[in-house]
């Protein structure tokens, strides 16, 4: 079964203060660290499973700038044969434009698949819809939020969908088909900086993301400013050393009488 | 004629409280709401709409995307296309907002919450929730929406003393995927929706070995220890003790909340909480916003003298 595989460099932000331009035009990512998309470590290492049960092989693909050749290289070191790095300049914030692109080189460049996969959604952008918008523009079935895949048949799949609260919907899914894989499938492997090293050696190849734009694949938002969230009223914040703030938040816990 | 369609969003015969939103957003709008539903009755005030449509699809049939598309089809056929379509920001929501977008060749925007009615511009988070972005469409088209919950609920009004019932027959694409079960998660002895006092930690614990360490912290205490989705994750805590919108929602007496950002999600399932209190070592993190205290930290080095003065 060969699998194409997306991925995605984005910054992590969780502990970052970030700052907005002035005109709130643009938000200032230049000291922020840079990784692969978490999901996409539970994309790639699905289907490096199924190619060691199944056979097959697995091909990387990232849209984005240069430095998205980082995520190729942990992908390659994760098990995938190849990568394929879609050059563009500037980010494309339209999950439309990025699904148009993807389908376009996919196409063009006649990279053949049994399965697509991606994560469910990217952690910069948080728009999850990228694989889905490709699936109904290849015209292929699709499901998003992947949580397990119990069985491999000939033309079709039986998979795990998550849904809200703990349930879970289990559907059988024709093949081909594009699936955005959830967190929490399987435990991505350990990717050493010398397996980093090795997949280094392995070839990737270079596009440009102008061959891939004919057809319609403009954008079809604009982000016009970048602004902070509300304010709401916020935490009181408990103030002093730390041993003064934990005898405060027992304080608390006491005064709620949770606590004897 | 101009008018928003919404899609709503029923599970296991329940309509999702998350729809209100859905209501919310098409009242701003002001024009025409038209309701997009499943077969079957469900308690839904009929006054929100204008205009109800049912499909002849069971629910595990309708909230499949490549059902939901035909029958937009139909919908379109009969009514002409709506200026919006919008849906849940859920797993089935979301899922099917990405096809509708894709099928249709349509704009879409995500968890959106909120609106600039003078720019015609939707509000929609980015970067862990540290930011918002406000967006356009670039085109004149319809655009798909799906809608964070919490954000338009109290927008709701009654519009009409009884609206339009109209039916379409919606064919099926049984042989690209098809339902088969829910599958429920397994029953544990420990329910954290019981507890009266939760521990919850999150990312930030940074290490499996801490993790006995905030079970014993959590028995002196006589709290549960709950936690976030990246903990369930890596598999540090089993996924029954998992808060947010993919685990259980809570409503203890006291949430401790250890390390945990506050992504959206996670907020969905504890914001009811009587007291929140926040530990995190990021004073922007937006859990602070929905706690009622918080504290700067390492939540490690916390957690020792917690348990150092608690023992003392």
């Amino acid at each position: 079964m060969d699998i194409v595989v997306l991925t995605k460099r984005v910054p992590v932000t969780q502990e970052e203060e970030l700052k907005i331009a002035q005109d709130g035009s643009s938000v200032d990512l230049s000291r922020v660290p840079f990784r692969m998309n978490d999901w996409d470590n539970y994309a790639i290492e699905e289907a490096v499973r199924i190619c060691e049960r199944h056979g097959g092989a697995i091909t990387g693909v990232s849209i984005g700038d240069m430095e998205s050749d980082e995520v190729l290289r942990r992908a390659i070191a994760m098990g995938a044969k190849d990568g394929c790095l879609v050059e563009t300049k500037g980010i494309i914030q339209d999950p439309f434009m990025r699904a148009s692109l993807i389908k376009n080189f996919i196409e063009k460049e006649g990279i053949s698949f049994n399965v697509i996969f991606g994560g469910v959604q990217a952690e910069d952008d948080q728009f999850g819809v990228t694989c889905g918008i490709l699936a109904a523009m290849l015209k292929l079935p699709f499901s998003s939020m992947v949580i397990g895949i119990d069985e491999i048949q000939e033309n079709h799949m039986i998979l795990r969908r998550e849904l809200e609260g703990g349930i879970q919907e289990r559907i059988k899914i024709k093949t081909p088909c594009v699936l955005s894989i959830q967190s929490g499938i399987n435990e991505p492997r350990y990717v050493s900086i010398m397996g980093i090293r090795k997949a280094s050696k392995v070839e990737r190849k270079y596009f440009k993301a102008e061959q891939y734009l004919e057809g319609g694949a403009g954008s079809l938002i604009d982000v016009t400013r970048w602004f902070y969230p509300p304010k709401k009223e916020g935490a009181v914040m408990l103030q002093g050393e730390m041993e003064d703030t934990c005898r405060q938040l027992l304080g608390i816990l006491k005064e709620k009488g949770v606590l004897q | 004629m101009s008018y928003t369609l919404i899609i709503t969003e029923i599970r296991r015969g329940q309509f999702e409280e998350r729809n209100l939103d859905l209501f919310g957003l098409s009242h701003l709008m002001d024009k025409p709401t038209y309701v997009l539903c499943p077969e079957g009755t469900y308690p839904i005030n009929e006054k929100w709409a204008d205009v109800i449509i049912t499909t002849g699809l069971k629910e595990e049939e309708f909230l499949m995307p490549m059902n939901i598309c035909k029958a937009l089809e139909k919908v379109f056929e009969r009514f002409n296309i709506s200026d919006e379509i919008i849906l849940t920001h859920s797993s089935s929501g979301t899922e099917c907002a990405s096809y509708i977008s894709g099928y249709f060749a349509l704009p879409v925007i995500t968890d959106v919450n909120g609106i600039n009615k003078d720019s015609n511009g939707f509000y929609k988070s980015y970067y862990s929730d540290k930011v918002y972005g406000e967006f356009v469409t670039t085109t004149p088209n319809t655009i798909v929406l799906t809608v964070r919950s919490g954000s338009f609920k109290d927008k709701v009004k009654e519009k009409s003393e009884a609206p339009k019932k109209e039916k379409i027959d919606a064919p099926l694409a049984e042989d690209e995927r098809s339902f088969i079960e829910y599958v429920e998660e397994e029953k544990t002895e420990i329910d954290i929706t019981k507890a009266e006092m939760l521990l919850s930690i999150g990312r930030g614990v940074g290490n499996k070995d801490e993790i006995p360490s905030y079970e014993e912290l959590a028995g002196i205490m006589n709290a549960t220890l709950s936690c976030s989705r990246p903990v369930v994750d890596k598999l540090w805590l089993p996924k029954a003790r998992q808060v947010g919108q993919s685990g259980k929602t809570v409503r203890p007496k006291v949430y401790l909340a250890m390390g945990i950002s506050g992504a959206f999600q996670h907020i969905t399932g504890m914001k009811d909480s009587e007291c929140i209190i926040a530990v995190n070592k990021d004073p922007e993190a937006p859990i602070f916003q929905y706690a009622h205290y918080g504290i700067v930290g390492d939540m490690n080095k916390i957690k020792d003298k917690l348990k150092e003065l608690l023992k003392a």
